[in-house]
């Protein structure tokens, strides 16, 4: 297998709505900026990935279609993933994969979202439609009927993780991580959520959406697109000559992806009060790399919802299952801890444009390891029902 | 139009539609806001009406409506029982057929359910409602070894935390009326049912003794009560005075008709709903859509308060829909739509600057 290295990044802004331009219109904006970002002609590039989550959100069912021509990979592969929430994370597997294959030396990998289009007629607001539409993601048979949707279903693993380890994923751990995060993403020129202040006596105080979980530990709805360009260890140095940059390299990938019914056996079904994918998945991204939990400086972590960041981290490792109220209490993810956690805002402030989340999370760890000279970074993706894919991705510099 | 083999009906048709008529949209193009100059929009839908097909699973379905019965299946080799019978053949024993075993209709909660306060579309005027996954037992008095999710439900009101919680034993009951579908059962805490109704199998749901929410017992009114309650009536006077002035708060109640009594310690008064627009009323309204009970007034005057009054970040009053989810203002009927409504208008209203905020503050994009 070949050595891969990120050579580019290009974003669009991350809104709520972007009534201003089309999925199109928003791919092209993020292809144009990582060309330019990497310094090549998109001719060079050899194939795409596009990572687009939800057909209903994009009102097109094979939305990639359009691309082809538009991002200018005219008469080359270009191969869609979708894997719900985890949709971007996959895909730069995917695109990963096919350099590291040696069958291709410059791939772009993009991920674009639409969402806020979706309207619900009767209430006069476009909110329930949009979980409405990813509520079609749940079985049609034995789940969906009941009313199961992403928030009841990610707070069913919540409740469980809290009933296994009563005290842990206090409210105020909860509450002092939604402050923190939002103030880490007014360092983000394209967060949805710039200018915004949340504090933690707000999160206390919010609502509850489903319950145990409030509104303001949620993660935003958000239309945007971001992508990259990945290259082959030769390509990318030649890149480095024209640009005088240093490549990112991705040197561990992992992906698990637990079972959709909940049972007793964690070998056969999911255990709720696990996120059993994301153990995995970390482990054998770490293993692939040669490094250990401890040595990763920044986290860039699919938030979905704040208490299962909490769950996540300790399925990392990086705290003990249970103890994951140290992450506040230990000052471990706070300012000056040994840990940076979605310096991006990450998912609840940065965005969430499904199919490119974990996109826009690589191109903050990339940032932030130049910033700030940091050898090491993991780039994490979850989704579907109970949290059950998990992925994790781990970038080096090399100094 | 051709048919391809003879359709036979169900036993029970629903007559309702499948959707809401009043979610389909009306033709046309419209105008909308952008950054940085007008943009058009279409209204329109992503449309496909299904006969979606049950294929395995009818047996399944079928035991549930005309047996009252729930089956699982149950792998010869390594003896897991899986419910619902999700699969027919066993992946662990490379995929070794199974068979079906009738189980008990009791069982325990995996975990605490959570309760869902804000839900999808199709399940609006459906909350607040619980969800959990149960291990039912069986034949041999062991547990089943996957959980089943299902609605969980409570004699006592709306339902609430501290009900349930991880190992409550529970009993499955049948709705009376059933289409052969998840929604035709629920779960029930043992300890609200009566030995009786726990030895009868199947327990149906009209067999079950519901609690009635409206008749909740309030305290003789005290002078104090009666005055806050006063200011209570006032507050939502100025509240709805405030609603026309803002699109967004008008938006908020359209589409949505509804008459409410809401008892407290200090008295009964009266809100509709109508139109866009909310009146209120000085006593309670005659034939209830819905009633509302507090204990406290002054709990109410909180919110209008803080809904009324620029209070900038310094929100302090729950939201209504997370009293009614811990039980301190209770509904006579699992209906939140209302409440969640009301719950909007406020932020609406700051949006709109009708209530001015003491601190400036950007605009908030959060989910709901």
């Amino acid at each position: 297998m070949k050595d891969v290295a990120i050579v580019g990044a290009g974003m669009t802004p991350c809104r709520s709505r972007w009534v201003e331009k089309t999925f199109w219109e928003l791919a092209q904006m993020a292809v144009s900026e990582a060309v330019h970002d990497a310094g090549i002609h998109i001719q060079e590039v050899d194939a795409g990935v596009a990572g687009i989550y939800n057909d209903i959100f994009e009102f097109q069912a094979i939305p990639e279609s359009g691309f082809q021509g538009i991002i200018g990979l005219q008469n080359k592969p270009l191969m869609r993933v979708t894997n719900g929430g985890a949709t971007g994370a996959y895909a730069m597997l995917a695109a990963r994969n096919m350099v590291a294959s040696g069958q291709h030396d410059l791939v772009l990998v993009l991920g674009v979202e639409k969402a806020l289009d979706c309207y619900d007629f009767e209430a006069e607001s476009n909110t329930p439609a949009v979980v409405q539409t990813i509520g079609y993601s749940w079985d049609p048979w034995f789940e969906r009927p009941l009313g199961a949707h992403a928030s009841e279903s990610y707070a069913e693993v919540i409740q469980a993780y809290m009933d296994e380890h009563p005290g842990d994923l206090a409210p105020m751990a909860r509450a002092k991580i939604v402050e923190l995060l939002c103030e880490q993403a007014q360092n983000n020129p394209y967060a949805q959520r710039l200018g915004e202040k949340v504090t933690a006596e707000q999160v206390l105080h919010s609502r509850y959406v489903v319950y145990p979980v409030r509104v303001l530990e949620t993660c935003v709805y958000t239309e945007g697109a971001c992508a990259l360009i990945f290259a082959s260890s030769e390509m990318a140095l030649k890149i480095k000559e024209r640009t005088g940059r240093e490549p990112i390299w991705l040197t561990g990938v992992g992906a698990a992806n637990e079972p959709y019914f909940v049972g007793n056996d964690i070998t056969r079904y999911k255990v709720l009060h696990r996120i059993y994918s994301d153990h995995v998945a970390t482990k054998k991204a770490l293993q692939m790399a040669g490094i250990t939990i401890e040595d990763v400086q920044v986290i860039e972590l699919h938030d979905a919802f704040i208490p299962q960041l909490m769950i996540t981290l300790a399925e990392m490792g990086v705290v003990p299952l249970g103890r994951a109220n140290d992450l506040v209490e230990e000052g471990i993810i706070l300012p000056g801890g040994k840990l940076l956690v979605n310096p991006s805002g990450g998912l609840v402030f940065g965005g969430h444009f499904v199919g490119g989340s974990n996109m826009m999370s690589t191109w903050s760890a990339m940032r932030e390891m130049r910033a700030r000279n940091l050898e090491h970074g993991l780039i994490h993706g979850t989704g579907a029902s109970l949290s059950m894919y998990g992925v994790a991705i781990v970038l080096e510099r090399r100094a | 139009m051709a048919h391809t083999g003879k359709v036979v009906a169900s036993a029970k048709s629903k007559t309702k539609p499948v959707i809401s008529p009043a979610m389909l949209p009306m033709e046309g193009i419209t105008d909308v806001q952008g950054v940085d100059g007008t943009y058009l929009q279409r209204n329109d839908v992503m449309f496909t009406a299904m006969k979606h097909t049950q294929g395995e699973f009818s047996d399944f379905f079928r035991a549930l409506r005309d047996e009252g019965k729930v089956f699982g299946h149950r792998c010869p080799e390594c003896r897991h029982l899986i419910i619902p019978p999700f699969m027919r053949r066993c992946p662990a024993c490379n995929f070794v057929e199974m068979k079906k075993e009738y189980v008990n209709d009791t069982g325990v909660m995996v975990a605490t359910p959570v309760i869902t306060v804000f839900a999808p579309s199709r399940f609006k005027g459906q909350e607040p409602f619980g969800t959990g996954r149960v291990f039912l037992e069986t034949a041999d008095g062991k547990l089943s070894d996957t959980a089943m999710l299902v609605r969980v439900r409570t004699t006592r009101g709306t339902i609430r935390p501290g009900i349930y919680k991880k190992g409550t034993p529970v009993k499955i009951a049948f709705c009376d009326s059933r289409q052969g579908e998840m929604l035709d059962i629920f779960a029930v805490p043992q300890n609200e049912l009566t030995p009786q109704q726990l030895a009868k199998s199947p327990l149906f749901e009209s067999e079950i003794e519901w609690g009635r929410l409206s008749e909740m017992e309030l305290d003789k009114p005290t002078a104090q009560l009666q005055k806050t309650l006063q200011e209570v009536r006032v507050h939502f006077q100025k509240l709805a005075a405030m609603i026309p002035h803002s699109p967004r708060a008008t938006a908020n109640l359209a589409n949505w008709r509804r008459t409410v009594t809401v008892r407290t310690g200090g008295g009964t008064f009266g809100l509709v709903v109508n139109k866009g627009k909310l009146q209120v009323r000085k006593e309670g309204v005659k034939d209830p859509d819905l009633v509302v009970a507090v204990q406290d007034p002054s709990i109410l005057l909180a919110w209008l308060r803080d809904s009324t009054e620029p209070v900038g970040d310094s929100v302090k009053s729950p939201a209504l829909t997370d009293l009614v989810i811990e039980g301190t203002v209770v509904l006579n009927k699992p209906e939140l739509e209302t409440i969640t409504r009301l719950d909007r208008v406020p932020r609406s209203l700051r949006r709109d600057n009708v209530v001015v905020a003491r601190s400036p503050k950007a605009k908030q994009e959060t989910p709901c």
